[in-house]
């Protein structure tokens, strides 16, 4: 009846963004990331991240509404360095670390064949 | 009693054995990220990943659970149904038949009118018990006070073995997943050659019939992930649990801990060892409180100390057959990947002015 789509969890809107970001109004450097169709497994995974950059005073997430299929990341940062930069960076790093773990299994696929090619037939 | 924490994870930014990254992240991760596969056959893998942080293994067990897409029987057009098993029922069986199909051969389908042969599968399903042909030799007044697993009335055992045969009136014809049937659509035929769709087991049981019962439908699979419906999620686990460390502060305990659970120590060490210069197998162990805890005139507690590291994951991946296992954890590294390109070119493309939210 009028219960929304199922895809409608995990599938952007037509013309939604997949980040957008709020400055906030009382505090400088700092504000509100807006991830859509995202959940805790972004959520922790950028906070922890943005907590590695020195220049990070704050950094949380959190899922405003079971029903609303977006997370929030808070961010503050020193002052000099806007979150939208740290949070750039953050997502670069984790790129790359994402980049060498695709790359540790293409190496450890290569090892396990090479291996299995090593090994004397079976009788 | 020895101490089970974990390492202090939660409060602090940076984890605790870890020194505060300055400057290139990449190059950090590099020396310390140690990628393992420690076992692999075809439903299972086994891999240690080390040198990362929790939420980064976390992410991507949570990723292979939810966000891996498969295909799946999504919607039945049931023709016929006589059978027991209710219509409804027998479509939410036959969603959770696990289909082998390569989901990058499909594309998404939102909205089921707009199937197509590049986002739809089709099977078939037609089974007709055949009719009762021997004539019943109960008469039907005489059955209606039988109870439950007692013999018919005047009716010996090779009686009862003719009726369960096809065409006596006790024969059960069961609904198979290998009776579905695959109906290409469109160029299917063409791009899928060599690599046929089909369930992956042929003998999961989906309804049962009786004598002259049918079932006649048509089954559409499509494209998903385990966060809409977990028909869709490739894997039956996925997990993780911490590597333990051992440490032993006492010459005096032995070499083996006389428990019956699988031991950290090795059980048939020669007597004359000591736990401390033994190689243990910190490996294994599951950090399980009776090892040290039992018995008491050999309590250890105090001699072995048994934490966990938090940067050292030990996986299992094991499929619930759609995909092989190590394509599920390839898969899901595509993803975080894919995630990680799609907010880099947002923040790029906005600059410092990511557009305001909506």
């Amino acid at each position: 009846m009028n219960a929304p789509e199922r895809h409608r969890s995990y599938q952007l809107d037509e013309g939604q963004a997949r980040m957008t970001y709020e400055p906030d109004q009382r505090v400088a450097s700092a504000g509100t990331f807006t991830i859509n169709k995202e959940d805790h497994t972004v959520g922790n995974l950028l906070r922890m991240q943005l907590l590695r950059d020195g220049d990070t005073r704050f950094a949380g997430y959190q899922l405003p509404h079971p029903l609303e299929h977006v997370c929030h990341v808070k961010v503050e940062t020193a002052p000099g360095r806007a979150p939208v930069e740290v949070m750039g960076g953050a997502v670069t790093d984790l790129r790359q670390e994402v980049e060498l773990l695709d790359r540790g299994f293409r190496d450890e696929c290569a090892r396990a064949r090479e291996e299995a090619d090593a090994r004397p037939m079976e009788t | 009693m020895a101490s089970y924490a974990v390492e202090d994870r939660s409060v602090r930014a940076i984890p605790a054995n870890e020194p505060e990254v300055t400057g290139d992240y990449a190059a950090h991760v590099s020396k310390t990220m140690k990628l393992e596969i420690t076992h692999a056959d075809d439903e299972t893998v086994e891999f240690d990943l080390s040198g990362v942080d929790v939420s980064f293994a976390n992410a991507l067990r949570r990723i292979m659970l939810a966000e891996v897409p498969t295909m799946a029987i999504e919607t039945v057009y049931v023709e016929q149904n006589e059978g027991v098993v209710q219509d409804e029922v027998l479509a939410h069986r036959l969603g959770l038949v696990p289909i082998a199909a390569d989901p990058r051969d499909f594309e998404e389908l939102l909205d089921p009118e707009d199937a197509t042969d590049a986002n739809t599968i089709v099977f078939g399903l037609e089974v007709r018990a055949p009719p009762n042909t021997r004539p019943n030799p109960i008469p039907s007044a005489r059955r209606v006070d039988r109870l439950p697993g007692t013999p018919l009335p005047h009716q010996d055992s090779d009686d009862e073995e003719e009726a369960r045969k096809p065409g006596g009136h006790l024969h059960t014809t069961k609904v198979y997943s290998g009776d579905l049937k695959w109906l290409p659509q469109g160029e299917q035929e063409a791009f899928l050659a060599g690599r046929p769709v089909k369930p992956v087991h042929d003998d999961i049981l989906l309804a049962k019939l009786r004598p002259g019962q049918s079932i006649v439908l048509e089954a559409h699979g499509r494209k998903g992930i385990g966060q809409d419906h977990a028909k869709f999620s490739p894997v039956s686990t996925a997990a993780y649990r911490m590597r333990a460390v051992v440490e032993v502060s006492d010459d005096d305990v032995p070499p083996y801990v006389p428990v019956k659970r699988p031991s950290i120590f090795d059980e048939d060490a020669s007597p004359d060892c000591t736990a401390r210069s033994r190689p243990h197998a910190a490996h294994a162990c599951k950090v399980c409180e009776p090892l040290l805890s039992k018995p008491s005139s050999e309590n250890f507690a105090d001699k072995v100390r048994l934490t966990r590291r938090g940067d050292h994951f030990l996986f299992r991946v094991e499929t619930a057959g759609q995909l092989a296992p190590l394509r599920i954890v390839r898969d899901a590294v595509a993803v975080l990947k894919a995630k990680c390109d799609h907010w880099r070119r947002e923040l790029e493309v906005a600059g410092g002015g990511l557009s305001e939210a909506a």
